[in-house]
C-alpha cells in the first residue's frame, strides 16, 4: 500500500510542478510584471531600482522560481501587497470557515441525498424514482446563487428567522449561533450536493439489487428490508465514499460563490477580495493552498477507494 | 449504434418526440429570438427613467426597474446575448482545443499521450471556478477573459471524450482497414475516426453549454466577468442581491430566466445522450458547485 501512495505522488509531481510554475508565471503575465505589481504604476526609476534589487527580480527567472518554490514549501509565501500581513497567516485565518461550512453542507446533502437514493432506487422505474430523479437534475441545475438568493428571501427578509449576511463563529465555541449562521449557506451548498450524491447513490444501489446474491438471499426467504440493509447498501456505499470525498475536495475553494451569496469569511471570499484588489501574491499563495489541498483530498480519495474495496488491489 | 448510419434529421426528431425535450427547444429558441430581436422589440437595456427606479411589476416595464431606473426585461433579454454569445464561444473553443488534444492522445499514444494528459491533468488540479478565477486574475476583467477562462474549463472533458472514442474505435476493421492499405494518421483521424465520434462530442457540447452559462453567470455575480454596462444576468443578479428588500423581483426574475436556459440545455443534453448513446448523460458537472 505504501509502494502504491507512493506511486500516486510520483504521477502528481509533475502537475503540481506545473501547476505551482504557472501559478509563478502569473506575476510576469500580468501588465507590469512583477516590479509593476510590487511598486505600483507610477514609480519613479530609483523605486523600480530598488525593488528589483531587494527582491532580487534581476536573477534568472528559473532561479527565482526555484527560491520562491523552496520558500512556498517552507511555508513562506510572502506578504499580502494590501494588508502587508503575511500571506499564510490571511488564508490559514480563513480556513477553519471554509472548512465547517464544506462539513455542514455535505452533512445536509448526505441528509438528502441518502433517502432519495434509496426511494428511488428500490422503486425503480415507478413515478416516484421520476420525481426524485427529476429532483437530481433540478439541484445540479438551479445556480447555487440563485438558490442562496431565494433562501435569504424567505428566511431573513419574509421569515426573519435567520440573518440575511452569515458570519463566522466556530461551531466549538458558540454552536447555536454557528449553526444559526452557518446553516443558509451550507443548505444551499447541501441541495445541490444532494442531486451528485442521489444520482450516484441511485446508480450503485440499482447495480447491486440487480446482482446474483440478492437474488440468492430473495429465494432463500430474506426480508427484502433485510437484503437492502444489510447487505445492498453496504456495498453499494462502497464506491460513494469516493463521491462524498470528491465532493469535500471540491468544496476547498470551490464555494467562492456561495459564500460570497452570503458574505461568508471563507477562502472562496479571500481570493476574490484579492483578485478585486490585485493582490497578487496573496492570489498565488491562495491558489497554491486550494491546489494542494483540492489535489491531495483527490489522492486521499483514491488511497481510500482501493483501501476499503478488498477486490481492488493495489497493483 | 453507429454514427454515419444515423441521420441528423432522424436524430432531431427523435430527441424532440421527448415532451421535455421539445419545450426546452421551445425556451430556447425564443429566448434567442427574442435575444435577436431585440432591438427591433423596443427594448433598451440602457435607458433610464429616473423617476421610477426600483419598481416592481407594472404594466410598463413587466420585470420592473433596477436601481438606475432602467427595464429590468430589456436587461434580461440583452442578457440572453452576452450569455448565449460567451457560451457559444466557450464551448467551440474548448472543443476545437480538447478534441483535436484526445484525437492526438489516442491515436498516437507513447509521449505524445502522456503529455497531453498531463496537460489535463494540470487543467484538472484545480476546482473549475478556480481555474476561471486564476485565468481572470491575470488576462484581466474583459468579455473575451470570460470566454477564454470558461472555455478553458471544457477542455478536458472533450480531450478526455475524443480519447475514448479513437481508443475504441482504432480496433474496428473500418479504421484498420484504411491503415492496413496505407492510410496516413491524419487520413484516418479526420475521415474514419472523427466522422464517427460526432455522437458524444455533441452531447457533451449541448451539456457544456449549460455549465458555461452556469460559470458565466458565476464569475459576473463575483463582479470579475464581463464589465458593465453590458447587461449580462449574473451581473444582474449581483446588484439585485443588494436591494432584496426594496425589490425582491430584481433579482429573482433574471434569476429565473438564467435557470431556465440552465435546465433547458440540461434536458436536450440527457435526451441526445438518452437517444444517440442509449444511456443517461454522463454528470458533466464539476463535482464541485461553480
Amino acid at each position: 500500500m505504501i509502494a502504491f501512495v507512493l506511486r500516486r505522488l510520483a504521477q502528481l509531481l509533475p502537475v503540481l510542478l506545473g501547476a505551482s510554475a504557472l501559478i509563478f508565471a502569473m506575476m510576469y503575465a500580468v501588465p507590469g510584471g512583477p516590479v509593476g505589481v510590487l511598486v505600483g504604476e507610477n514609480a519613479t526609476a530609483e523605486q523600480i531600482e530598488a525593488v528589483t534589487k531587494q527582491f532580487g527580480l534581476d536573477r534568472p527567472i528559473i532561479v527565482q522560481y526555484g527560491d520562491w518554490l523552496l520558500r512556498a514549501l517552507g511555508g513562506d509565501l510572502g506578504l499580502s501587497l494590501h494588508s502587508r500581513e503575511p500571506v499564510l497567516k490571511l488564508i490559514t485565518e480563513r480556513l477553519p470557515a471554509t472548512l465547517q461550512l464544506a462539513a455542514l453542507a455535505t452533512v445536509i446533502g448526505l441528509a438528502l441525498g441518502i433517502p432519495i437514493a434509496l426511494g428511488s432506487a428500490l422503486a425503480q422505474g415507478s413515478w416516484l424514482d421520476r420525481a426524485l430523479s427529476g429532483w437530481s437534475a433540478l439541484a445540479l441545475g438551479v445556480p447555487t446563487f440563485w438558490v442562496g438568493i431565494l433562501l435569504i428571501l424567505l428566511f431573513a427578509v419574509e421569515l426573519r428567522l435567520l440573518p440575511a449576511a452569515s458570519g463566522y463563529v466556530p461551531f466549538w465555541s458558540d454552536p447555536v449561533q454557528a449553526v444559526r449562521n452557518t446553516i443558509l449557506p451550507a443548505l444551499t451548498l447541501g441541495l445541490y450536493v444532494s442531486g451528485i450524491f442521489a444520482r450516484f447513490l441511485r446508480g450503485s444501489l440499482i447495480g447491486e439489487l440487480n446482482s446474483d446474491y440478492v437474488r440468492t438471499a430473495r429465494s432463500k426467504g430474506l426480508k427484502e428490508r433485510t437484503i437492502v440493509v444489510r447487505h445492498v447498501m453496504r456495498n453499494a456505499l462502497l464506491p460513494f465514499i469516493t463521491i462524498v470525498g470528491i465532493a469535500l475536495a471540491g468544496f476547498i475553494g470551490g464555494t467562492v460563490v456561495t459564500e460570497s451569496v452570503f458574505t461568508y469569511p471563507g477562502l472562496g471570499r479571500l481570493v476574490i477580495q484579492a483578485i478585486s484588489t490585485r493582490d497578487y501574491p496573496l492570489i498565488q499563495g491562495a491558489i497554491l493552498v486550494i491546489l494542494l489541498i483540492y489535489v491531495l483530498i483527490n489522492l486521499a480519495v483514491d488511497v481510500l477507494y482501493v483501501y476499503i474495496d478488498p477486490r481492488i488491489d493495489f497493483q | 449504434m453507429s454514427g454515419m448510419l444515423v441521420s441528423a434529421r432522424h436524430v432531431a426528431q427523435r430527441v424532440f418526440a421527448q415532451p421535455a425535450a421539445a419545450v426546452a427547444l421551445a425556451w430556447l429558441a425564443a429566448l434567442a429570438v427574442a435575444a435577436i430581436l431585440a432591438p427591433l422589440l423596443g427594448l433598451d437595456p440602457l435607458a433610464q427613467d429616473l423617476v421610477r427606479m426600483l419598481e416592481g411589476l407594472s404594466r410598463d416595464y413587466p420585470f420592473g426597474t433596477d436601481e438606475l431606473g432602467r427595464d429590468i426585461l430589456a436587461r434580461a433579454v440583452y442578457g440572453a446575448r452576452t450569455s448565449l454569445v460567451t457560451a457559444a464561444g466557450a464551448v467551440t473553443l474548448a472543443a476545437s482545443i480538447g478534441v483535436p488534444m484526445g484525437l492526438v492522445a489516442g491515436f498516437f499514444g507513447g509521449w505524445r499521450d502522456a503529455v497531453l494528459m498531463r496537460i489535463v491533468d494540470l487543467l484538472l488540479a484545480l476546482p473549475g471556478i478556480m481555474l476561471a478565477l486564476a485565468l481572470i486574475a491575470v488576462l484581466g476583467r474583459s468579455q473575451a477573459a470570460a470566454l477564454v477562462a470558461v472555455g478553458l474549463t471544457g477542455v478536458p472533458t472533450f480531450a478526455r471524450v475524443a480519447r475514448a472514442q479513437v481508443l475504441s474505435l482504432r480496433r474496428r476493421d473500418f479504421v484498420t482497414a484504411v491503415e492496413a492499405f496505407g492510410g496516413t494518421p491524419a487520413y484516418s483521424l479526420t475521415r474514419t475516426i472523427l466522422p464517427n465520434s460526432w455522437s458524444p462530442i455533441l452531447t457533451q457540447m449541448v451539456v457544456l453549454s449549460s455549465v458555461a452559462i452556469l460559470l458565466e453567470a458565476a464569475l459576473a455575480f463575483l463582479g470579475v466577468g464581463i464589465p458593465p454596462p453590458t447587461p449580462s444576468w449574473g451581473e444582474m443578479l449581483r446588484t439585485g442581491k443588494e436591494y432584496l428588500y426594496e425589490a425582491p423581483t430584481y433579482a429573482v426574475l433574471p434569476g429565473l430566466v438564467l435557470t431556465v436556459t440552465i435546465l433547458a440545455f440540461d434536458t436536450i443534453g440527457r435526451a441526445l445522450s438518452s437517444v444517440l448513446e442509449g444511456r443517461d448523460a454522463p454528470l458533466a458537472r464539476p463535482v464541485e458547485s461553480p
